[in-house]
């Protein structure tokens, strides 16, 4: 069944909603003879920290005309059946974490500092609308959302406000670079998805997330998302970007993708709680966050 | 004082119904692991539930600590505690996990 707002799409022959979350639907929709991936906003609320549908293709659009291996946007709609939305080419390959890891393709590390570096130099001025913030600050507003006391993630936050550099000048971020994030082929980086975290900051928050164990997806010897080591992937972003970032720098950010991860499992197990989602998936992600807060325990007390 | 099956036994019952006779027969990828997260909600419960009141850190101490902390006051033993702390969580949550650690 084909609902009738698809109308404005043009010659739908098939459309299939795709399961997620309630904020914001995906369709797999067949028109005009072409695959097409519609997002569009659901009756929940949305991520006060994401970016709304038109700034989503609006970076979508900006990182496609850099260069960038983006699935190709095609419309943006202000109104599809009284909801905002966009659509792009509906691309294959995997995401699924727990399957690249078992077999990553050779040379994935280094086409991942290559994508990474080509979406560092995005100008940020393309994109107006992005909002640069202090990580911490903004990790400490979102876990205060939370109203339950998390120590050891305020340990982790203030271990890490005490050795940021913060010297670097802010760049064009992804905001949630990661295996899983990442459609990936027998030949390695294909697309780079889910652009709703964007935002302005420093580049070494991106190159350290896929480091976080949980990104590891039980290849935990593969400190680079379970993929590969670190050392090739940092060596070939610095010479690409002619930034600096540090194995030392990234020990830093990498607790600090951890107390991310772990705020955003509770935040996530809110939207449970609260009514706005209601899903046993986000239900449980309450009670995964003490993963991130013992290994994040562990790298504080390994580094001191 | 309630009849048999008490709390942990229903739990153990709706666990294996859904582990033996509703697994098995689910064949939606997707709808596959949202089964197996049901199951792992349910071991947590079950986990908590036999486990009875915790003796760790109470909410307020819990958030006098968090709020120290921030505050850029760590106590010197502010990491000791907190793995300890966290570690008898995860005896509920997911005991597996620790192993990871040694």
């Amino acid at each position: 069944m084909v609902p009738e707002w698809m109308d404005a799409l043009g010659e739908v022959r098939s459309a299939v909603l795709l399961p997620g979350g309630a904020s914001k639907e995906a369709w797999a929709v067949e028109v005009d003879g072409r695959e097409l991936l519609v997002r569009r906003a659901g009756g929940g609320v949305i991520h006060q920290m994401t970016l709304t549908l038109e700034q989503e293709f609006e970076v979508l659009r900006t990182a496609h005309e850099a260069g960038v291996r983006v699935p190709e946007p095609v419309s943006y709609y202000r109104d599809l059946g009284g909801r905002e939305a966009f659509s792009m080419e509906r691309v294959h390959g995997e995401t699924i974490g727990r399957r690249i890891v078992r077999d990553p393709p050779d040379g994935l590390p280094e086409q991942m500092a290559e994508e990474l570096a080509r979406i560092h130099a995005i100008p940020p001025d393309r994109l107006p609308f992005l909002a640069a913030d202090d990580p911490v600050g903004r990790m400490r507003a979102e876990l205060d959302t939370v109203d339950e006391p998390h120590p050891a993630i305020e340990l982790g936050l203030t271990w890490v406000d005490e050795r940021l550099a913060r010297r670097r000048a802010p760049t064009f971020a992804h905001g949630d670079w990661r295996i899983g994030n990442l459609v990936v082929s027998p030949h390695g980086l294909e697309y780079v998805l889910d652009w709703e975290f964007a935002h302005v900051g420093d580049p070494a928050e991106d190159v350290a997330w896929p480091l976080v164990r949980a990104w590891r997806f039980g290849a935990d010897d593969r400190r680079l998302g379970g993929v590969g080591d670190v050392e090739p992937y940092l060596e070939r972003y610095n010479e690409l970007t002619g930034q600096d970032v540090s194995l030392e720098e990234l020990d830093v950010w990498e607790v600090l993708g951890n107390a991310k991860w772990a705020i955003g499992c509770l935040t996530q197990a809110r939207r449970h709680l609260d009514g706005r989602d209601r899903s046993v998936e986000y239900a449980v992600l309450g009670r995964i966050a003490a993963e991130m807060e013992y290994e994040l325990l562990d790298l504080v007390e390994q580094a001191s | 004082m309630h009849d048999r099956p008490d709390a942990l036994e229903l739990l153990e019952a709706v666990t294996e119904f859904i582990g033996d006779e509703i697994l098995p027969v689910v064949d939606d990828h997707r709808l596959r692991f949202r089964t197996l997260v049901a199951l792992n909600a349910l071991g947590i419960a079950y986990r908590e539930l036999r486990a009875g009141d915790d003796d760790g850190p109470s909410s307020s101490e819990l958030r006098d600590l968090a709020r120290r902390i921030r505050a850029g006051d760590v106590p010197g033993d502010a990491l000791p505690l907190l793995k300890a702390h966290v570690a008898s969580k995860l005896r509920i949550s997911n005991p597996s996990y620790l192993d990871k650690y040694g």
